[in-house]
């Protein structure tokens, strides 16, 4: 299955036609393998896109949004779009087979649909019941996709891999929410896919500056703090500790270090 | 009953547990009460701060270890004053970088959870930050000759030694490997640097 993943990045490669050319240069070759990123010329592309549509139609919206809409009343409708997202988180954990998850997330669920008044206040939270997010890219991994395959910037929703990339299809295809919502007329599905987006995009928004303003080059930054953190996420879920230090040596040789 | 417990036990072992502390958690517990009481929360002007911050960040972290790792494959082929100019840049650099994140400290705190050893002189304290999500923050140490110092910070998995290698690659590959240009970068913009306002 490890092998497929990597076959559907070839393939991508192929159809798009853009694929990086593979350096010459041990050291730098050993970058770029480290990097994961056979795409990076239409990655580049795409963030290109993305950078424009965050700059001229979603920051000028997160702008409106925090000035005209109260803390309070933000809150409540994050917790209302978080409160929905936790069938599928509880389907996922399910099948990840960590029972100990999805009961959190069951109980979470119950508390503040019915007492939270429709998941408007977090309750849940308030009686120490932890937040759990679990996704069908997690459930690949656990299920033995150890490899995440080519780093892919998708257009608009950002960075992901081929591996996670699959996942978010398939959990947009498969949450019972929006199974129901659409029964009710697909506006409100479309509706409630675009205000997550728009939630997850305003969450993000201050350190997506921080990390533009502070970076030489955003692009790798991004993909770098993307990969790193996901696989933390990925890799606790598979019970492998996370030696931080069997990734990278800070050890160099004395010479250099006494010149 | 479980957590009235939990507090009887936490309290008649308090003493013991503040003496028990390892000297690794102290050196980092020492540095962020510094950082905390003498930068962050200080009635002084920001250039003072910044001069404050810099200077603990200098005591604090290895630099030049930082430096070298930051620039991988690089290092090796650049000059000694190519270094020697990138390591200035790049302290000057990240001290506003990170002088400014911090601004929009609101008293969070910080517990510690342990320490690692890790291969060699090295060890990782773990901590965490008790914002809401919390946030996890293992701090790298190198031991050398009996005193501390940062090598890396490690937020949510992503360690920001690792993060700035990768960048500066990426920007080192896009400008033929040339330190002196990347240096020169981060130059304007350490001058060209806007202060966020203060997040609620």
């Amino acid at each position: 299955m490890d092998k497929r993943i990597i076959a559907i990045g070839l393939v991508l490669c192929l159809l798009i036609g853009g694929c990086a050319t593979k350096p010459q240069d041990p050291d730098e070759l050993k970058i770029y393998e480290q990097n994961n990123d056979p795409l990076e010329p239409m990655n580049r592309a795409i963030f290109g896109f993305n950078r424009g549509a965050y700059k001229y139609a979603l920051n000028p919206a997160v702008k409106g949004y925090r000035a005209a809409v109260p803390d309070l009343l933000k809150t409540g409708i994050e917790n209302f779009l978080n409160n929905l997202k936790q069938p599928i988180y509880f389907i996922n954990a399910t099948l990840q087979g960590d029972f100990k998850a999805s009961g959190s997330i069951a109980s979470r669920f119950a508390l503040n649909s019915v007492f939270g008044v429709a998941g408007i206040f977090d309750l849940a939270s308030r009686e120490e019941i932890p937040v759990v997010k679990r996704d069908f890219g997690q459930t690949l991994a656990v299920w033995g996709i150890k490899n995440s395959g080519p780093y892919i910037m998708l257009p608009l929703i950002g960075p992901s891999t081929v591996r996670d990339g699959i996942g978010l299809a398939v959990d947009s295809f498969a949450d019972p929410v929006d199974w129901i919502l659409y029964n009710q007329g697909r506006w409100w599905a479309y509706g409630r896919t675009a205000a997550n987006g728009f939630m997850t995009y305003e969450n993000k928004h201050d350190l997506l500056e921080d990390m533009e303003k502070n970076s030489t080059d955003y692009y790798a930054t991004m993909r770098s703090m993307y990969q790193q953190n996901r696989q933390k996420d990925v890799g606790e879920l598979r019970g492998e500790t996370v030696e931080v230090q069997a990734a990278y040596d800070f050890d160099f040789p004395d010479d250099d270090e006494e010149e | 009953m479980k957590k009235l417990f939990a507090f009887i036990l936490g309290v008649l072992l308090w003493p013991m547990m503040a003496k028990a502390e390892n000297p690794a958690i102290d050196f980092v517990n020492d540095l962020a009460d510094k950082i905390i009481n003498d930068v962050l929360t200080a009635d002084v002007p920001r250039d003072e701060k910044l001069t404050r911050f810099r200077a603990e960040f200098t005591e604090a972290l290895d630099l030049k270890n930082i430096g070298q790792f930051v620039l991988g494959i690089y290092w090796r082929k650049a000059t000694p004053s190519e270094k020697e100019a990138f390591l200035q840049a790049f302290m000057d650099f990240t001290t506003k970088t990170w002088a400014d994140r911090f601004d929009s400290y609101q008293g969070q705190k910080i517990v510690f959870s342990g320490v690692r050893n890790a291969e060699r002189n090295q060890l990782y304290v773990d901590s965490t930050i008790q914002n809401n999500p919390p946030v996890e923050v293992i701090w790298r140490l190198k031991q050398k000759d009996g005193n501390y110092r940062i090598i890396d910070i490690i937020v949510e998995g992503v360690s920001m030694a690792m993060s700035y290698r990768n960048e500066y690659s990426a920007f080192l590959q896009t400008h033929g490997g040339s330190v002196r240009a990347l240096t020169e970068e981060l130059k304007s913009k350490s001058e060209n640097f806007k202060w966020g306002e203060s997040k609620k």
